[in-house]
């Protein structure tokens, strides 16, 4: 296997601190924030990172797949937790130190409850909605009632992140600047 | 497990000899307790726990928002919470009030636009943990206060709930009767035992009602004791029920061939409720999931705890739900000391140098090693005084009755001398309870001089003794500040079996200023500033496990590895 190039493609609106791990070819969105201590990982295919997302201390992000690992807008990563997912849509709470495997793809609006494992042996797609919850990771269909809400408060915290993310933090910046 | 011990509380045994059953006894542990849970008498100078104790309420709070609930509004408002806590159907989190979504733009993407912060109706309930939410089952709110006041409706208006208020309605004016006629026929009897037969009495005739489909039992062969009792029976008007009882499964709540229907078409297990989605309910509801509805919060109580022989209040919580604290807290922790017993690690032990602890096969349990049958083992006892006076500590094994203990599957050999523990056999002691400030340096956290105990020297912190030649295993290990180790060993035969558990006195001598003082709130007993201190012995039972024994065979194979 080749080694891993690095390659960081930081869009100039996000905030991406000094002290997170980065390996591989990874591309973070606008307006995302990485906290200090993040790892994200690009074993072998690229990670793309979309708008707004927001990924805690201490989170972990690895793709181990050939294909690129898209994550998509205003997804927020709870500190701790560990995603493998090939694709993840918009929305989603990924709760502390919840874990999701890379046999897992999550689409929108959904919500792994804290410490989760959610390692199922065969590939899955979680369905727009799915909420996993609980000790014994119960699912459930949410209704969606209070979304609009959450996504404001989901662009609120990152609004305030990026503001006080980098007054105590040194920042990263992309190859290009 | 490790090696655990517990202490004794007499409760059980009926005497004052406070001889606990043996240890091996499965019905044992009934009579042990971690120090922790148990209560100290000061009057009767004796050791309580929460099986003997008389607990009386002191007060009704919700644990979410701890607003202090008046008892005379408990019952009415069914022993749950009447403001906003509710608990999630699902998961049982605590839900929370959410208004309604402004008008959506499609894509979900309103970030532009401020929500404001007042929100606006219909509001609902939300869990944020399983994102469950009351609209589903079509409870909303045009307003976000007095929520518990808009359910109660649903409650009320419950066929059960109905029911049961019209039970009460019915048999109230009956048991005024019978209370006023029983105090007049029957002066001499106890008041709340009046109480409770007039009480008996109802339920029995509400139990004699006739049941359609059950054959009818005619109360008059009865042969019930009581001439008045039967003519207050007669004074009762036959109830009729609100609803037939087999109407009862088409309201929704359960039955049988409802439910039957529903179980033959149900594709997923989450269909049904579990058990413990639906038990917190007050009434029956019925199977299905989706109907699960928010409970209200089921209150909490505070109680107090009293001595049950001198009716002393042992233990007694502030009267307000935000405060953790006690008035009153006469726990055996102040007054005994405390005890762990520990294995010393493999390693440091005399015979067992080589032996890695992932190598050994524990048998279920993450123990550092397992104790074989036919080897001897050290293990430590460190005693921490709790008191502000020195004490002077003797242990001594209970002897164990064997011939009690015989097990009729056990070989007969096992059962004979499964170990014996050999303790240090003077007394020991151990120095003052002191707060930390009141150590100047460093110096003085070690405390007493060794050379005043007259044992041999000992060394001051463990690192002196671990590593050496000679490795005392007998005797007082180690002293510092108000604790003090003391080791142990023990033999185990070659063919025991089961657990190395046994019991152990523990006698104590200490200075007492006697009266003991009364107003001494925090429990602790006060300094010792009496001129004549006149000396006391507390002698208590404890109960030590070692661990279980690994038989001899597994230890040969242990032995190849």
């Amino acid at each position: 296997m080749a080694p891993i190039r690095d390659k960081f493609t930081i869009h100039s609106k996000a905030v991406v601190c000094q002290d997170v791990e980065l390996k591989g070819d990874i591309t973070i969105g606008p307006n995302t924030v990485v906290h200090p201590k993040a790892t994200i990982f690009a074993i072998a295919g690229p990670i793309v990172i979309g708008a707004g997302c927001i990924i805690e201390e201490a989170a972990i992000i690895v793709n181990r797949r050939k294909e690129v690992m898209r994550i998509g807008d205003s997804n927020l990563f709870e500190i701790g937790c560990r995603v493998e997912s090939p694709s993840i849509g918009n929305f989603n709470t990924i709760s502390t130190r919840a874990r999701v495997h890379h046999t897992v793809r999550i689409s929108n609006y959904c919500v792994i409850g804290a410490a989760c494992l959610v390692v199922p042996t065969e590939d899955e797609s979680l369905e727009d909605y799915t909420t996993i919850y609980g000790p014994a990771a119960d699912r459930r269909v949410w209704s969606g009632r209070g979304r609009v809400q959450e996504a404001d408060l989901r662009h609120k915290h990152a609004e305030y992140l990026r503001e006080m993310l980098p007054k105590f933090n040194r920042l990263r910046r992309g190859d290009g600047a | 497990m490790g090696p655990s011990i517990q202490y004794y509380c007499p409760c059980l045994s009926g005497f004052p000899v406070q001889t606990p059953p043996p240890p091996h006894v499965a019905s044992s542990s009934a009579s042990f307790h971690p120090l922790h849970s148990l209560f100290f008498c000061e009057e009767c100078d004796a050791v309580r726990c929460n099986r003997c104790v008389s607990i009386e309420v002191s007060g009704y709070y919700c644990p979410n928002c701890l607003f202090e609930v008046p008892s005379a509004s408990v019952r009415a408002e069914k022993n749950r919470c009447a403001r906003n806590c509710f608990s999630c159907p699902i998961c049982r989190t605590t839900l929370s009030v959410v208004a309604s979504d402004p008008p959506d733009e499609g894509d979900g993407r309103s970030s532009s636009v401020p929500l404001s912060t007042v929100g606006e109706p219909p509001f609902f309930l939300y869990c944020n943990h399983c994102r469950w939410d009351s609209a589903e089952v079509g409870i909303t709110f045009e307003k976000p206060t007095g929520l518990a006041a808009q359910l109660q409706k649903f409650e009320d208006s419950a066929a059960e709930s109905l029911e049961f208020e019209r039970l009460k309605e019915h048999f109230e004016p009956f048991l005024r009767t019978s209370s006023l006629s029983s105090s007049s026929h029957l002066p001499s009897v106890a008041s709340h035992h009046m109480h409770t037969s007039s009480i008996t009495a109802a339920a029995s005739a509400a139990l004699a009602r006739d049941i359609p489909g059950v054959g009818k039992y005619n109360p008059h062969t009865r042969s019930r004791a009581g001439r008045d009792r039967t003519v207050n029976r007669d004074e009762m008007p036959e109830y009729k029920s609100r609803v037939e009882v087999g109407l009862f499964s088409q309201l929704g709540s359960g039955g049988d061939e409802g439910d039957v229907e529903f179980l033959t078409h149900i594709e997923t297990a989450g269909e049904v409720a579990k058990l413990e989605q639906r038990w917190g309910n007050s009434w029956t509801t019925s199977l299905k999931t989706s109907d699960l509805r928010p409970l209200r919060i089921p209150l909490h109580s505070k109680v107090s705890k009293r001595c049950p022989t001198c009716r002393h209040i042992l233990i007694k919580p502030e009267q307000k739900a935000q405060s953790v604290r006690y008035k009153i807290k006469l726990v055996a922790a102040n007054y005994l000391p405390a005890m762990t017993v520990a294995l010393p690690s493999p390693q440091s032990g005399p015979d067992a140098s080589r032996r890695v602890p992932a190598k050994v096969p524990a048998a279920g349990d993450e123990k550092n090693f397992t104790l074989m049958a036919g080897k001897s083992y050290p293990f430590h006892l460190a005693l921490t005084n709790p008191l502000y006076d020195p004490i002077q500590v003797r242990l001594s094994v209970q002897r164990m009755h064997v011939t009690a203990s015989t097990d009729s599957t056990a070989p007969e050999k096992a059962r004979r001398t499964p170990f014996a523990v050999s303790l240090p056999t003077s007394s020991f002691p151990v120095a003052a309870f002191a707060e930390a400030w009141e150590y100047d340096d460093d110096e003085d956290m070690f405390g007493v001089e060794d050379d005043e105990l007259g044992l041999e020297p000992i060394g001051r912190g463990s690192k002196d003794r671990d590593g050496r030649g000679k490795v005392k295993t007998v005797g007082v290990l180690e002293r510092r500040a108000n604790v003090t180790v003391v080791g142990g060993e023990v033999v185990i035969g070659k063919e025991a079996r089961g657990h190395v558990k046994f019991n152990m006195l523990v006698s104590y001598t200490y200075r007492s200023d006697d009266p003991l003082p009364s107003e001494d709130g925090a429990g602790t007993p006060s300094r010792v500033n009496a001129k004549a201190p006149e000396v006391k012995t507390f002698t208590f039972y404890t109960v030590i496990d070692l661990g279980p024994i690994t038989p001899r065979e597994e230890s040969k194979v242990e032995a190849d590895v």
